[in-house]
This record gives structure tokens, C-alpha cells and sequence, in this order.
């Protein structure tokens, strides 16, 4: 992909912007930018799915970049783009949000996503006192995964905004539970919020003070 | 069984091509057409009826004598499409009532369809960007509002008569000789774009609406269909296809923009917040492949002569 080749296809309106308002074009121009700012390392990348939908679940600090980090590396390991949940909707930063991917965090934005077959990434609740504790998620945030048959797949970052050294690790799918209904969506929600706690602790096994 | 079809709002361009694959479908016995205006071209087989829609004592009699099977109701007036957003807004409701009310109460009916429009979903911040029919609709706008009280008349008259109500939620219907809102602004020589959210928002070709709502009568799905071409454009990218100037302008001159360029409120928001929706449930139940959003807005400024009108394969 030429630099003239996408000035040309600028100034004739011939890219692609999907209905969620994301650019390829405009993310692939930004690649290798991006690779030189986020080093990131993936371990597990065989449990994402090579084609159809997946929901990763994944901690998050702040929540800044580790949105970015996700995709950049889902993206190096396997070819496939995510679709990162939780941009804030307000212009301009939800156009540039949406421009590379992102989408607003609604259990209907996430089954609209699934059903058209993408990858999405789930953020957990803000942990930013604690990076190694996997935050709080809503069983209904988590729904359109279960109504859908979808495979949920926990997912640990760690790293740091100052280094832009990040590590992720891919865990297996949790498993989905035989039933139905609010009791088993709760399940998979603390399913999902285990299996990255499990990831984080596997990453960084915690130290007691007299151990 | 033969049908014999009312259809509304014949007068305008998706009517008009409505009542065209009606009159070449032997299935179909008698079509009896409604508006306040003349189609511009020849029907052979329709017999018109022009009248207000808000004149009801003019409408009742001719449901009435006619004892229609089927109800197509495409009257719902767009502001600023064929009438003042006020005025547009008044025969919506008032066409509805009169022709769905009175169909409700006679006992040949079997199905209605109604047009209505993805602008009943609305764009409220935080909002779905791309509904699918499970989500509730929401409209915050005048024209999405209307689409919403048409859409309730009809599912209360199918309640009355027991039949199933097939309601289209079309994208916004543009194509080269069809008059809408949309389709005039897209083709100024210079077109306004929001700066900070450039949305993108999807469409339909008139062609591909009618047929939607002819396939429509003929399986008699219940419930809504979003009716929607697959992948989208934003206005500038829209503006390019089209060889024409974007121009980018931020909240005090988009307001000052649609003053001078009557852009009717659903129109505002669609260049301010995009409006798509998912219609993989209509593809599926239609059995319609649709020309994707960047194709119909090139025939848009293509100007290409008009398609033949075939109805669907199996459709009949």
C-alpha cells in the first residue's frame, strides 16, 4: 500500500468505512507507527478463533491504551482485527475512536458486532490502584455471548504506559454454561472475571510478606 | 389466492414503482391507489384515488367499497421530501388512521405493510450504532416519531383484524430520480460535513425498497425488518464518490447550514450522528440482496436510466 495509492483513494472517497465506523485503510496506514510505539508480546494467540465471533475479556489499569494494545496485538498474532468496546461517544474523540475500531459498550452494539462475525474486546472494570486484580463485569454487559452461543475468551495485559512494553496472554475459552437465564449468565460473567484473575496470577503468582 | 391491494402514497417515486410490480403480478386481482398527487408516470391497472390524507370522510368510503386483502401503506410523508415538515407530519398520522383504522374493521383482510424508516431507532448519545429489530425504538426526531405512531396504528389495526403487520424499516430511500432530502443534499456542489464525528450512515436504492415491499405481501412476515444495503459511507466520503466539494463545518455553522439548505432535523442528525441498522434479519426473511450503501450512492450521481422492474424470483 503506497502512500499515493491512499492519497488517491482519500481524494475519490474509494476506502471503506463499515457502518460501525471503522477505517482499515486508515489502520493499516498507522501500523507501523503504532508497532514502533507498542511493543507487545502475545502468548496463547492459538485460542482466538481464526474466523467467526469471540468475545475477549480483558483487564484493563486506567483504560487509556490498553484498548490499543489489545487489538495491536491480536492483530501482529493472528491477522484478525478486533473491535474494542467502551469508546465514550462524543465528538471528536469518539470519530477517531470509531475510525480505528472501537464501539460503544451496550450489550445490543456487542451482539450487533457478534453477529456480523468480529472478534470483540470486553473491557473489565477500572483496576487502576490495584494492576494485577481483575476489575468487576456486569453479567449483562456479557449477555449477547451467551444468547449467541459465542465463545468467551479471558485475556491478561500487563505493561506499562511509559515503557509501552505490554504482555498479553490469551487464556482458553471459559466454559459456557449448560443452561439458560440470569443464573447461568452470572456464571459466565465470574467465569470469564476468574479466568483472567487466573491468567494475572499465572503472570505474576503473588508474594506473601513471611513466605 | 388473489389479492386485491390498497396501496398509499402511490403518488410518490417508490409508489409509483410499487404499484408498477403490483400490475405485472397476475396474483394480484385489483389495486386500488391513494394519494394526494398524480404519479409521474402511467399506471395501467391501478385506479386512483387523490385526496388528502387528512381529509378522512373522502378516504373511509373508498376503503370501504373496496374491501381490500391487503394494505400497503407508503403514505408517510418525509419533511421536507414532498411537503413542509408540519404539514408532513399531519398527513402521516392522519393517512394512517383513516386507512389503517378503516382496514382494521373489515373482515377480508389478511395482511398489511407499512413503510416505516430507521430513524425510529433515533442516535441518542450512547446509543446502538447499528440496531437490529430487538432494539427498542427510541426516535429523536420529528420524522422518526411519525415512522414510530404510524408503526403503532398499524400493529393495533393487525391486532383488530388478526393479521400479520410486516412493517420495512428502510434505510433512508434515495436513488437518482427519487425526491428526497437526502438525496438533494448530497448532490449540492458543495456539501457540509460534521468536522468532529463525520458518521458514517447507510441507505437503500428505491428499486430494492419496492421490492422489499412487494416480497413483503407476499410471504407475510410479522414484525419489523430493518431494510437496510450492507456497508456504509460518511457524508464526505459520499460527497468525493460524488465529484463534489466536502466542507467541513463544526455545531454553530452546521446549524446556520441547515437553515439555509432547509435540511429537515432527521437529516441534521443523520450528517451529525450517522444512522445505519442491521439487516440481516430482513435479507434472511426476503430472501433480498441489497446493493451495498457505496454502490447506490455512486448510482446516485450516476444518473443511470431507469432499472427494469422485475419482481423477486419466487416472490410471487
Amino acid at each position: 500500500m503506497s502512500i499515493l495509492t491512499v492519497l488517491a483513494d482519500r481524494l475519490t472517497g474509494r476506502y471503506e468505512v463499515d457502518e460501525y465506523g471503522e477505517d482499515r485503510q486508515l489502520i493499516d496506514l498507522l501500523d507501523p507507527v503504532v508497532r514502533q510505539v507498542l511493543h507487545v508480546v502475545v502468548d496463547g494467540a492459538r485460542f482466538v478463533p481464526a474466523t467467526g465471533p469471540a468475545v475477549l475479556v480483558a483487564n484493563r489499569r486506567v483504560g487509556m491504551l490498553e484498548p490499543f494494545v489489545l487489538s495491536q496485538g491480536i492483530r501482529q498474532a493472528t491477522g484478525r482485527q478486533p473491535r474494542f468496546l467502551g469508546i465514550p461517544d462524543v465528538a471528536p474523540l469518539g470519530l477517531v475512536l470509531r475510525r480505528l475500531g472501537g464501539a460503544v459498550n451496550r450489550p445490543d452494539e456487542l451482539a450487533g458486532l457478534l453477529r456480523a462475525g468480529h472478534l470483540a474486546t470486553l473491557p473489565l472494570g477500572a483496576a487502576w490502584r490495584r494492576p494485577l486484580r481483575a476489575g468487576a463485569l456486569a453479567p449483562e454487559c456479557i449477555a449477547p455471548a451467551l444468547d449467541l452461543d459465542v465463545p468467551v475468551i479471558p485475556v491478561a495485559m500487563v505493561g506499562g504506559e511509559l515503557t509501552g512494553r505490554w504482555q498479553v496472554t490469551v487464556g482458553a475459552p471459559v466454559a459456557r454454561p449448560a443452561s439458560r437465564g440470569p443464573l447461568a449468565l452470572a456464571e459466565l460473567a465470574d467465569e470469564a472475571r476468574a479466568g483472567v484473575q487466573a491468567l494475572l496470577d499465572e503472570a505474576f503468582p503473588p508474594r506473601w510478606p513471611f513466605a | 389466492m388473489a389479492m386485491r391491494v390498497l396501496l398509499t402514497g402511490v403518488g410518490s417515486e417508490l409508489g409509483w414503482k410499487v404499484a408498477t410490480m403490483l400490475e405485472a403480478d397476475p396474483a394480484v386481482e385489483g389495486i386500488v391507489g391513494m394519494d394526494m398527487d398524480r404519479p409521474r408516470r402511467r399506471l395501467r391497472r391501478t385506479t386512483l384515488h387523490l385526496a388528502d390524507p387528512r381529509e378522512r370522510r373522502r378516504i373511509l368510503p373508498v376503503v370501504r367499497e373496496f374491501e381490500p386483502t391487503a394494505i400497503v401503506h407508503l403514505g408517510t410523508w418525509e419533511p421536507d421530501a414532498r411537503s413542509a415538515p408540519q404539514v408532513a407530519a399531519a398527513r402521516t398520522s392522519s393517512g394512517a388512521i383513516a386507512v389503517l383504522g378503516a382496514a382494521a374493521e373489515l373482515p377480508g383482510l389478511d395482511r398489511i405493510v407499512v413503510r416505516s424508516g430507521i430513524e425510529v431507532y433515533g442516535r441518542s448519545r450512547g446509543s446502538a450504532s447499528v440496531p437490529d429489530e430487538s432494539v427498542p425504538p427510541l426516535p429523536t426526531t420529528p420524522w422518526g416519531r411519525s415512522l414510530l405512531g404510524v408503526e403503532k396504528l398499524a400493529v393495533a389495526a393487525g391486532m383488530v383484524g388478526d393479521v400479520p403487520v410486516a412493517t420495512l424499516r428502510f434505510a433512508p430511500i434515495v436513488g437518482a430520480r427519487h425526491p428526497s432530502p437526502l438525496g438533494r443534499y448530497l448532490r449540492l456542489p458543495v456539501v457540509g460535513f460534521s468536522a468532529l464525528a463525520d458518521p458514517p450512515f447507510s441507505v437503500v436504492e428505491v428499486d430494492e425498497a419496492a421490492q422489499a415491499v412487494v416480497t413483503a405481501l407476499h410471504r407475510r412476515p410479522d414484525g419489523p425488518l430493518n431494510v437496510v444495503g450492507a456497508g456504509a459511507v460518511t457524508v464526505s466520503q459520499a460527497a468525493l464518490i460524488g465529484r463534489r466539494l466536502p466542507w467541513p463545518v463544526f455545531g454553530p455553522e452546521l446549524a446556520v447550514l441547515r437553515r439555509l439548505s432547509a435540511i429537515p432535523e432527521h437529516l441534521g442528525e443523520l450528517i451529525h450522528r450517522g444512522r445505519t441498522a442491521d439487516g440481516g434479519r430482513a435479507d434472511a426473511v426476503l430472501g433480498l440482496e441489497l446493493t451495498r450503501t457505496p454502490d447506490v450512492i455512486r448510482q446516485l450521481y450516476g444518473w443511470t436510466p431507469p432499472a427494469d422492474l422485475k419482481l423477486l424470483e419466487g416472490a410471487a
